[in-house]
């Protein structure tokens, strides 16, 4: 039903921003079964991020954060994706697969949550982190010397002698770097970083972290940054987008999101963060569950959960609209007049 | 890469447990003939033999000393290649297998070829589109091959090609006057060895249908095996950290997916080469060819006892020493294994 949500113009970056990559009414249908019917993950999206911007999307698990990024660069081979994905004013779902290969790894590159299960555990790092070139039809020693040049600049200790050596050889923190050499070694415009600190140690995402942080600042990177971690957000993210049940619920920058969340969700996530100056006996979670996708409620999706829904929330899907500092989807919010 | 050395070590190592197994299956043939009913004695002086006749074979073949004793000289025996003498051909088994064996294998390796050559593109090519045509017809064609009986595809096919459409022989190894001088015993080998390009080309349209024959059942489980393997790596993270790299489906498939998904299938490929000969007994008697299945199915039926035990000896032998090759090719496909067996090299 999105159809009938208005969305006030063209979704737009951040201020001071030129459009790098826009999503219009980007909806991602994924089969059930093979063949059989599908399921709405990603109910018409629409967002932009400009040039050399950070940008959060946050949300709980199957919220349709990874799937959303993941259609961006047209991953998932089952995904059924509709609507509009332009990069540097190319219309990406236009692109033939064979151009498509082009785009990834290339423009726009991904790392992602667990270095382990994503690294082939039969080819050597060096050969890992080359192929993205090698696939660019850059000579093998050219590859190498420069697979080895972002490893160096990403602080894998001893990489010019662990070029040979198989993933299962390194520690967490190390695959990851070597995970993110592979995307960053083809020089992409926009990082899709999909949950890349969740599955180390507190230290190494620290690490982790700072070094993507530094890397991204160096290159003039543009970052999508996903995570149900509201603290990385803070520290890391210009603008933060808040996704709930395949919907943008709230999208701003992370000042007037943290100070002034305007959806009841957003409200909700913030106060599920435990803080250190705070004694509470209990932590706060918000009551309920995310609904699965092919359940979705009517209306806001997130009316059974909030404390605030009245009449219009179970009946009508809200529209985004632009709020001081951002834009929301809320019927509370609209009503109170934007 | 680990050095020659450690590879070497492991060769050892492995050699070692295989000569344990082929010892253990030494024992086992010893007891079959032991337990078998009928007296050794007997069987080796011949039915008509006089009763002083058997007694002065027992004697020979040394059947009146402790059991232990000749369990000890049977394992010097076997360990020297000696399996006995058959009663039907009156030759040295070892020599007879010498003479059938390489045509056998002929009749294998090629079949092990069409074998992985049929079923691994397919498995790859069904695995990659599942549910689409192509993956739905090889999985029927594959339950339908591998309900078949053999020996009745093999009857099917004769009829067929061989009798409607008289597009390959019935039968045979060469046709008539096509022949090379027999140097190997393999009729494609010796025609390569004696430069004879017809006759080589002869040999294996020979070849083409009990070849197939026998690689039909075996490559609907190596199909399966390779597709359903596949199927899991396919849906890995990996494979999408690839694609995010920008790699097409066919170095995604080639250089990743497949290389990840080859372990069971190399496991199973081993286990068939030793049972495609014993699946040779049916083939090769069906299509009149020679090899270890027809002297197996002779010695069978002409209760050639030490003929059958010393085939088992060596087609045990030979599964060994393909279960030893497939764990070399495991240990140089994945660095994990070779970790684990020599500790981490970095």
């Amino acid at each position: 039903m999105h159809m009938d949500r208005t969305f006030q113009g063209s979704p737009t970056p951040g201020p001071n921003a030129t459009t790098l990559a826009r999503a219009v009414g980007l909806t991602v249908d994924m089969p059930v079964q093979l063949g059989a019917s599908s399921v709405r993950i990603v109910d018409g999206v629409d967002f932009a991020i400009g040039v050399g911007e950070r940008v959060a999307l946050v949300g709980e698990s199957g919220s349709g954060k990874s799937v959303t990024a993941r259609a961006l660069m047209r991953l998932d081979r089952a995904a059924r994706v509709s609507g509009r994905v332009e990069f540097a004013g190319r219309d990406l779902l236009a692109l033939s697969e064979r151009e498509m290969t082009q785009v990834r790894g290339g423009d726009i590159a991904m790392v992602f949550q667990d270095p382990m299960s994503f690294l082939d555990p039969l080819m050597t790092i060096g050969d890992q982190v080359a192929e993205t070139l090698r696939i660019r039809g850059v000579g093998k020693a050219d590859a190498r010397r420069r697979a080895l040049a972002v490893l160096d600049e990403l602080r894998v200790d001893r990489a010019a002698e662990r070029l040979d050596a198989y993933p299962h050889e390194f520690s967490g923190g190390m695959r990851q770097r070597v995970v993110l050499a592979m995307a960053l070694v083809g020089e992409p415009r926009l990082l899709i970083a999909d949950e890349p600190t969740t599955a180390l140690d507190v230290r190494v995402q620290d690490q982790v972290l700072d070094l993507l942080d530094d890397v991204s600042a160096r290159r003039g990177l543009a970052v999508l940054f996903i995570t149900h971690d509201l603290g990385v957000v803070a520290g890391f993210a210009e603008r933060v987008m808040v996704m709930y049940s395949g919907r943008i619920v709230e999208d701003g920058s992370v000042d007037s999101v943290f100070a002034r969340p305007r959806h009841p969700y957003t409200r909700g996530l913030i106060k599920a963060v435990p803080r250190i100056d705070q004694d509470l006996d209990r932590l706060y979670a918000i009551p309920g569950a995310p609904p699965p996708p092919f359940a979705r409620p009517t209306g806001c999706a997130f009316h059974p959960r909030c404390d605030a829904a009245f009449a219009p929330c179970l009946r009508d899907v809200p529209a985004v609209l632009p709020v001081e500092g951002g834009r929301a989807a809320c019927h509370l919010h609209a009503s109170q007049g934007a | 890469m680990p050095a020659l050395k450690v590879y070497a070590w492991f060769l050892l190592k492995r050699l070692g447990l295989t000569v344990l197994t082929l010892w253990g299956l030494a024992t086992l043939v010893f007891l079959m003939i032991k337990l078998m009913p009928g007296d050794e004695a007997q069987m080796a002086a011949g039915a008509d033999a006089s009763a002083a006749q058997v007694e002065a074979m027992r004697i020979r073949l040394g059947l009146d000393a402790p059991l232990v004793a000749q369990y000890l000289r049977f394992l010097l025996r076997v360990a020297q290649g000696d399996f006995g003498t058959s009663i039907v051909t009156l030759q040295p088994v070892m020599s007879d297998l010498g003479k059938v064996l390489p045509s056998t294998l002929e009749l294998v390796v090629v079949a092990m070829l069409i074998n992985l050559s049929v079923a691994i593109p397919a498995g790859i090519v069904a695995a990659y589109r599942q549910g689409g045509a192509f993956d739905s017809l090889c999985r029927a064609a594959a339950v339908t091959l591998g309900g078949m009986p053999a020996f009745w595809l093999a009857l099917v096919l004769q009829f067929l090609l061989g009798r409607v459409w008289r597009v390959v022989p019935i039968s045979g190894q060469v046709s008539f006057g096509m022949g090379s001088p027999v140097v190997t015993g393999a009729p494609s080998l010796d025609a390569l060895l004696a430069f004879n390009g017809a006759g080589f080309l002869n040999a294996l349209w020979h070849l083409a249908l009990p070849a197939a024959v026998l690689a039909a059942l075996f490559s609907t489980q190596v199909f399966r095996t390779l597709r359903a393997s596949l199927l899991g790596v396919l849906r890995s993270d990996f494979v999408m950290a690839v694609r995010a790299k920008g790699a097409s489906a066919r170095r995604m498939l080639t250089d990743h997916a497949l290389p990840n998904s080859l372990n069971p299938v190399l496991t199973l490929a081993g286990t068939q080469a030793g049972a495609m000969i014993g699946s040779a007994v049916l083939v090769e008697t069906v299509f009149a060819r020679k090899g270890i299945g027809a002297y197996m199915f002779n010695a069978v039926a002409q209760k050639d006892t030490f003929a059958v035990l010393g085939s088992v000896m060596f087609i045990g032998t030979v599964v060994c020493l393909v279960n030893l090759a497939v764990d070399v090719m495991q240990l140089v496909l994945d660095p994990r294994i070779r970790s684990a067996q020599f500790g981490s090299q970095h």
